[in-house]
């Protein structure tokens, strides 16, 4: 980058006189970086919480497992659900459920219903949400029991009346004591508790650990409905989730006569989610990055006080042969070296201050954005060149002969 | 040395260094137009909630059939109940003298066809009274009529949607529609007012809430919306619902009950704490902008030290100096804000008057939080160099170089 011809400066001439200017005025030369530092601090913090909490989100969503297809009754064209999840008049019933499970890629289909019912036992009773599903939940959910077993695999409408807890409402119901083989009435209905989940948490607001697992056959009918709400498959990891999505399509539509489900794969979910999460982590960045002009506005201001200042210095380097080019990369480097130097400094407070905020508070999840930090780095360097063209070229400018008579 | 002396040396020192001063103010102006400008925008969206949830009804009170006892949980907004809501329960609320009016809703979704044009929308079931508590205008024809609710009726009102799509340009009114494997016939269209917190008011038909039932073959209630008699009256009605749907259902409190004020509440809290996040945030570049400042003043004391030399032999106190430096960096950081504010406002009502959709509302506290904080970054980082200054001695400043 530097010119290198007979008379040139030496690099090390070039460095020592940039660190030199910036070791004259040492007050001011901090405040400087100072000011690149909070700003690129400000966009390497937004964007690690950012970051956090993106994966925070797709985490949630791929602990139900990753090769998953959600079908719903109901064709949705805009925004939001159909209708046709609550009642509808073309049902999605067991057996589009049973015959879904003959696809040579599906591996597991869980139908599902769900409500709100009260689980009493022996005198306590508290009002839950209840999951009427079919026995392959632990595969296609990724859920186990942690005592006891899920749901048999009993024939479809002579289910048994066995119900699977989870781990909270185990708690509430029985505390300490073990709750198998223990009756529960639910909704009325008498029920044995065969096993309790292991807990799972909460997901995106619900809790999944206070609810009750019915064997699908039982629930529906504790409803009075025929229609299920969904209906989960998990395909092969080797399929591609398009073909399988088709084939789902192509076997509902034949058994519906019309189009009157909503396919959704988790990829096209995932990808939806994770552009409007990219989106917002790039919105936060951008917040960040006004502090990161102002302080190029900084830069600015400084260099052209530096070249003012200096004016005497230049015209002597001028007097003695120094090209225009050179006194122009000479102030450059000043400004390119300081936005640098403030970068990395921001970069060290950012970084660091996110790392304090994932230890101290774990419910933030903060993950350092790399693409980000890069792109704050870059743009610190490149505001610092920006804003030393100006002054640098002010300085290429003087004339020699007026500089140096000038007090 | 009196303020107007003060002022004259501050405004001449920042007039001799013109690009200096400009930038400095730039820099301010940019962060004091970030903070109104992202505030704006923040208050912006909380008005427009607000607004979407105003049109909902006045006074609105929401019976959903199911209760979950996880605290702080979400209620349970779909899903099925043992025991149904059902319209019954809906009609014997309005022995209430709490409740002004009552919209029992039951929600499906079938295929709509008329000639051989087919469309599978949502059909929403309610009564005569769903327009007024919910607050929708009609476009033409008339509403679902009055009458004992417990009847089923072969008439329907679509959305304009729905309408558009079937009919086009012909009259929908007076024609019959099938929906699922009834028919029904168009007796009112609703006017357009477009999604509705998700929902697509557009795109759906609308029937007497019997037919519904009948409809979908099943006796359960989605919702039952309530207009209370007053506002006053909310909490007194929310009990009397309970109590009566709890001696229906056989001593059971089954159902969970939203007011339309604790929604409000919600979302205001959270657009609240949004809104002054990004401001919040915006007023970092305040900061760096603070730091600019000091060093520009920082740069000036040194500039003018035999200035400041001569001064005090003159007999000027310490407190003079570090008066006069003060007034300077607070001259700065004032211009820089008052600028940034012209600009933000400027900028507010461009965007108002360029976007209907959705406006700009500068909240009261915004200029009023960033003239504060950015007077109070002047006098912070200006204390530094005008310290500087007043403790400079003066033999040593007039004779150095």
């Amino acid at each position: 980058m530097f010119p290198v011809r007979k008379n040139a400066m030496l690099i090390r001439d070039f460095s020592a006189f940039t660190l030199g200017a910036v070791r004259a005025h040492p007050t001011r030369s901090l405040l400087t970086v100072t000011g690149i530092a909070i700003g690129v601090a400000a966009v390497v913090l937004l964007t690690a919480i950012g970051e956090g909490v993106h994966r925070f989100v797709l985490a949630e969503f791929t602990q139900f497992g990753t090769n998953l297809i959600a079908v719903t009754p109901g064709k949705t064209s805009t925004l939001g659900m159909s209708g046709a999840v609550i009642s509808n008049v073309r049902p999605l019933s067991l057996t589009d459920a049973e015959a879904l499970s003959t696809l040579p890629e599906v591996r597991a289909v869980v139908p599902m219903v769900q409500g709100n019912a009260a689980v009493e036992s022996n005198g306590n009773s508290r009002r839950t949400m209840v999951f009427g599903v079919g026995p392959r939940v632990p595969e296609v959910w990724q859920m186990r029991p942690a005592i006891g077993r899920f749901l048999p695999q009993d024939a479809s409408g002579h289910a048994r009346a066995f119900a699977v807890l989870g781990s909270k409402l185990q708690h509430e119901l029985f505390g300490d004591a073990s709750p198998l083989g223990k009756r529960v009435r639910i909704g009325g209905e008498p029920y044995r508790v065969v096993g309790v989940m292991e807990s799972k948490g909460q997901m995106l607001g619900f809790d999944l650990d206070d609810s009750v697992f019915l064997p699908v056959s039982r629930a529906l009918s504790m409803f009075n409905r025929e229609s299920l709400m969904e209906i989960d498959l998990l395909y092969a990891p080797e399929a591609d989730s398009a073909t399988v999505a088709e084939r789902v399509h192509n076997l509902l539509e034949r058994r519906h006569g019309t189009e009157d489900f909503t396919i959704t794969t988790q990829d096209q979910m995932l990808e939806v989610l994770g552009s409007v999460l990219d989106v917002l982590t790039m919105a936060v960045g951008a917040l960040g990055g006004i502090s990161l002009v102002v302080g190029g506005i900084g830069i600015l201001t400084i260099m052209t006080i530096a070249v003012r200042e200096r004016r005497h210095e230049i015209g002597l380097l001028r007097a003695l042969g120094a090209a225009r080019r050179q006194i122009l990369v000479l102030f450059l480097t000043e400004a390119v070296a300081l936005a640098t130097f403030g970068g990395l400094m921001g970069f060290l407070i950012g970084a660091g201050g996110a790392w304090l905020i994932g230890a101290a508070v774990p419910a933030l999840p903060t993950h350092t954005a790399w693409d980000f930090v890069l792109l704050a780095e870059l743009t610190a360097a490149l505001i610092g060149l920006a804003a030393g063209v100006l002054p640098a070229m002010n300085a290429a400018r003087l004339d020699p002969v007026a500089a140096l008579r000038d007090e | 040395m009196r303020l107007d002396d003060d002022l004259r040396f501050g405004v001449r020192s920042l007039t001799t260094h013109r690009t200096r001063t400009w930038l400095t103010l730039l820099a301010m102006g940019l962060g004091t137009a970030a903070v109104i400008v992202l505030s704006a925008l923040g208050e912006g969206a909380r008005h427009y909630v607000l607004d979407e949830f105003t049109q909902l009804g006045t006074h609105l009170l929401v019976v959903i059939p199911g209760r979950n006892e996880t605290t702080g949980g979400p209620p349970p907004l779909l899903g099925e109940t043992p025991r149904d809501l059902t319209l019954d329960d809906a009609i014997a609320l309005r022995r209430s003298r709490l409740v002004k009016r009552f919209a029992p809703i039951a929600v499906g979704s079938a295929p709509v066809s008329f000639g051989n044009l087919e469309r599978e929308v949502s059909i929403l079931g309610s009564t005569s009274d769903f327009i007024d508590v919910r607050h929708l205008e009609l476009a033409s024809g008339r509403f679902l009529p009055p009458g004992d609710p417990a009847r089923s009726r072969p008439v329907t009102v679509l959305g304009d949607k729905l309408a558009r799509e079937l009919f086009g340009n012909q009259q929908a009114l007076g024609k019959w529609v099938r929906i699922g494997d009834r028919r029904f016939r168009v007796i009112g269209l609703l006017a357009s007012r477009g999604q509705s917190l998700g929902v697509d008011l557009g795109d759906l038909a609308m029937i007497p809430v019997a037919s519904a039932q009948a409809l979908f073959n099943s006796p359960a209630l989605f919702r039952i919306l309530i207009q209370a008699s007053s506002r006053s009256a909310l909490p007194a009605a929310e009990e009397a619902i309970r109590t009566l749907i709890r001696e229906r259902h056989e001593g059971e409190d089954d159902v969970t009950i939203i007011t339309q004020d604790a929604m409000l509440t919600t979302f205001d809290r959270i657009l609240n704490a949004l809104t002054l996040a990004v401001a919040g945030i915006a007023a970092v570049s305040l900061m760096v902008a603070g730091v600019l400042i000091m060093n520009v003043m920082l740069v000036a004391v040194s500039q003018r030290t035999a200035e400041v030399g001569l001064l005090k032999a003159l007999g000027a106190a310490r407190r003079q100096i570090l008066a006069l430096f003060l007034t300077e960096a607070l001259l700065l950081a004032g211009a820089g804000t008052a600028g940034g504010l012209v600009l933000a406002f400027t900028g507010v009502r461009l965007f108002n008057s360029q976007v209907d959709a959705f406006n700009l509302v500068v909240p009261l506290w915004a200029p009023l939080a960033a003239v504060s904080v950015s007077l109070l970054t002047g006098l912070v980082f200006g204390l530094l160099p005008a310290l500087r200054a007043a403790r400079l001695d003066p033999v040593v400043a007039l004779s150095g170089r």
